[in-house]
């Protein structure tokens, strides 16, 4: 069975390029813009198996959809990378804590993606 | 790529349209707070974009300037007005950049340089020494070449917690795994009993041995996301062939059995009580998920892009739907059939519905237009020297994002015009008793069919007598002609006539305001000034609603089909033909309101009214005015679908189009702003 991400950026052409990466390996796409939009989709979409988020962005950060979704009883333990420019541990930290899986550092490749992916689903 | 790239691109234009307005409101409102982030945020996204197409040099620029406002809003550095100036003209530069970002230009290049450099003086002001203060990853020694066998054993003990963040530590043993030979000795010493089991912890935990080429940081990699919490120990063993060795081997089994023995029942067990506890919380979650999704249900409105060609393939095909519409009414008309008549009203709700919906999309508010002026009177005014309030109003205004496009030069001239010819310097205006900050304002509205926008300014006007002396010496006018002021104003539409006494490089060389005219003209629309010396002066661009179905009023003149639009009309009476063939000065009284009216029979040049009869007078709205057009008969309210008509009659104005009706005829659509202007001066003309 094909799994299912979700992708959470405000960025289009991010969204276009981690979306065209993942379907290229068989994985279902599922494109949100925001962290209020993404917590819809995954609220509306059976089956999410993976999320992978930006921090920066408008309505709610990614933070703030970390913790949030970390607040559903059903994806306590879901899998979330972010995708993050910041090589700061700072950073990296604050996202772990609020309950991010990994992370993804821009710029990236499409193999690189697809490694950090496939360390955290199977 | 090449299509992402194009995204790309499109995206960065937005984020840098969002820069500006977010930079011009932090201008005047230096301590938002939510204005910096906004700012850094787009940066921000911009940066990550821009080094993920990699164009470097665009994102290392980013990064610099991001650098900048992470400080502002960090409370490390003040926002100064030096630092929007960079700002600014960095803005600009990232606009020729994402075109050209290999800096192939020289002046690109050149202000790449500059600007980087203005910018890294900001960030080091605040002290060089926080900056890039990076943690030094500790290199491990790596005692054997990388490239050569080793084994590695690894301990690996996860926090409890480990689940809480989605982690899974199988998949990490999995990838420990996949790096060579291997023997995985999981430990099950801390699981406790059933009573006390808790089974969202983590209480497993391996010892692995892994024969592999890879070094000991690639190895620590593995573990990337796991470290922090969990115990790690990697430790490298400077022997080769120890997995299929025997004697290794029972060591290491040994441990295995040693575990398993005391814990192989409670193993059982462990896997059976998950079992029921997952689908015990499955059903909890079940309600959960339902509850928080009510709660989720309003939503922002989002928005995608649509190809501009599909939406006008669209318009075309609710265009034809409107038509189709229209034979089915006619068709219903004459057989009268209930059901028939019940179907063709629906579909013509619908239609109607969904024509407003359709063209509903391809409008935009004039506003995103409006902001961009901001910067430009920000700049000019300061090369300037004068000090001006910018004034907007009606942005919320649509019009079609073509007409829209084509408008932005044509006011940008006007704007600038205002800037450097109509607006006095701050002392020239306190002299004259005018406040020192000095007006420009842009305005839209809708009127009928027509859109119109303003650019009143509150600079020292237009002196009528030294255009009409120039438009003399010019040789466009003659000495002793007499004009109002409104016609004398039109001269400086002429091409090639100027009137500033000293061209600067602000506003150009008398070459512009024709060139404005003719932009205007092509879009259908057109601009008169009017102006008071030392009030100011307006600039009134009228412009026609894109639209290209109109709800009319069909009527009939010498059996021939017109159609007036709606939005114009606003009264229809009957009136006597006696009572217009008789008149002198063409006025009709109607509801104690002196009407002028159009003959249009004898305007057409068909055979005149007849006496004894009747016509409907149409009382259409023309500006500030109201005038009645003379027609045989209304027919009745008509959808009409607008068609241009041939390039043989483009010369004429007062017709701006033709429409197929239900039956297959024709029916000319009527310009009555036109019809009324050409009257005007077919009158003034007799009167001569």
């Amino acid at each position: 069975m094909a799994k299912n991400i979700l992708i959470v950026d405000d960025s289009e052409s991010i969204r276009e390029v981690v979306g065209l990466a993942l379907r290229s390996e068989g994985y279902n796409v599922t494109v949100g813009v925001d962290g209020a939009d993404g917590l819809r989709l995954l609220l509306e979409t059976p089956n999410i198996n993976l999320i992978v988020s930006d921090l920066n962005m408008p309505n709610m950060d990614g933070i703030q959809f970390l913790k949030e979704v970390r607040k559903i009883d059903k994806y306590k333990y879901l899998p979330i990378l972010i995708l993050t420019t910041e090589s700061q541990e700072q950073k990296k930290m604050e996202a772990k804590n609020a309950g991010a899986t990994g992370w993804i550092i821009k710029p990236f490749v499409k193999e690189k993606l697809l490694a950090v992916v496939k360390k955290v689903i199977r | 790529m090449e299509e992402m790239k194009e995204t790309y691109i499109q995206e960065a234009n937005e984020l840098l349209e969002n820069l500006e307005s977010s930079l011009l409101s932090l201008e005047d409102n230096p301590n938002d707070k939510s204005n910096i982030e906004q700012v850094f945020r787009v940066m921000h996204t911009l940066k990550g974009n821009s080094s993920m197409f990699g164009l470097t040099k665009i994102a290392e620029f980013v990064h610099d300037l991001e650098t900048i406002y992470d400080k502002i809003r960090q409370g490390e550095m003040e926002l100064s007005k030096e630092i929007l100036n960079t700002t600014l003209a960095s803005f600009d530069h990232l606009n020729q950049i994402i075109h050209d970002s290999e800096l192939s230009e020289p002046k690109n290049q050149e202000n790449h340089v500059s600007l980087i450099a203005q910018i890294h003086k900001f960030i080091n002001k605040t002290g060089a020494e926080n900056t890039n203060s990076k943690p030094s990853v500790t290199t491990t020694n790596v005692s054997v070449e990388s490239g050569a066998l080793k084994t590695f054993h690894i301990h690996f003990e996860p926090n409890e917690e480990l689940f809480l963040d989605g982690s899974n530590p199988l998949f990490v043993i999995a990838e420990l795994a996949a790096l060579g030979k291997n023997i995985i000795v999981p430990h099950f010493k801390k699981v406790a009993s059933i009573e006390e089991f808790v089974p969202t912890n983590c209480i497993t935990y391996w010892d692995v041995y892994v024969e592999t080429t890879v070094d000991k940081t690639d190895v620590q990699d593995v573990f990337v996301f796991v470290e922090g919490n969990s115990k790690i120990e990697i430790t490298e063993i400077p022997f080769i062939d120890l997995i299929k060795n025997s004697a290794f081997n029972e060591v290491v089994l040994a441990s295995i059995f040693k575990d398993l023995k005391t814990d192989v029942t409670s193993i059982q067990l462990l896997a059976e009580s998950i079992g029921t506890k997952v689908t015990a919380v499955k059903k909890v979650e079940a309600v959960a998920a339902t509850e928080t999704k009510t709660e989720n249900k309003e939503k922002v409105v989002s928005s995608i892009r649509v190809a501009s060609d599909k939406l006008d393939e669209l318009m075309n095909l609710v265009s034809e739907l409107v038509t189709t519409q229209a034979s089915l009414t006619l068709y219903n008309e004459k057989f009268e059939t209930p059901e028939l008549e019940i179907i063709s009203e629906n579909i013509e709700k619908l239609s109607r519905r969904l024509r407003d919906i359709a063209f509903g999309m391809t409008l935009v508010p004039i506003n995103n237009m409006f902001s961009r002026f901001q910067r430009l009177v920000r700049d000019v005014s300061d090369m300037l020297g004068k000090e001006v309030q910018f004034v907007t109003e009606g942005g919320e205004t649509e019009l079609d994002k073509s007409i829209i496009e084509t408008l932005t030069d044509p006011l940008m001239h006007i704007i600038r015009n205002s800037l450097d010819h109509g607006l006095e310097t701050p002392e020239d205006r306190m002299f004259l008793g005018k406040p020192r900050k000095g007006t420009v304002k842009l305005k839209a509205f809708y009127s009928g069919i027509s859109v119109y926008v303003q650019i009143i300014d509150d600079g020292k006007g237009i002196d009528a007598e030294i255009i009409r002396a120039k438009a003399i010496s010019k040789g466009f006018l003659r000495e002793e002609d007499v004009l109002t002021d409104k016609e004398i104003f039109d001269f400086i539409f002429y091409p090639g006539f100027s009137t500033a006494a000293v061209v600067t490089d602000i506003s150009g060389r008398g070459v512009g305001m024709d060139v404005v005219k003719r932009n205007i003209t092509d879009l259908k629309g057109t601009v008169s000034v009017e102006s008071t010396v030392n009030v100011g002066t307006t600039l009134t661009i009228k412009l026609p609603l894109s639209l290209s179905i109109i709800d009319g009023l069909l009527v009939e003149i010498e059996k021939v089909n017109y159609i007036i639009p709606l939005s114009v009309v606003n009264k229809c009476y009957e009136v006597n033909n006696a009572d217009m063939l008789h008149n002198f000065n063409k006025l009709l009284i109607l509801e104690d309101k002196q009407v002028p009216y159009i003959n249009i029979r004898q305007e057409f040049g068909y055979e005149n009214l007849k006496e004894d009869e009747k016509s409907q007078l149409i009382v259409v709205s023309d500006g500030d005015h109201e005038v009645g057009i003379s027609v045989d008969y209304i027919v009745g309210e008509y959808q009409a679908v607008v068609k241009p008509i041939g390039k043989y009659y483009k010369n004429q104005d007062f017709i701006s189009g033709a429409t197929i009706l239900g039956d297959g005829s024709i029916a000319l659509v009527m310009d009555t702003h036109k019809i009324v202007e050409l009257y005007t001066e077919h009158v003034k003309m007799e009167a001569k």
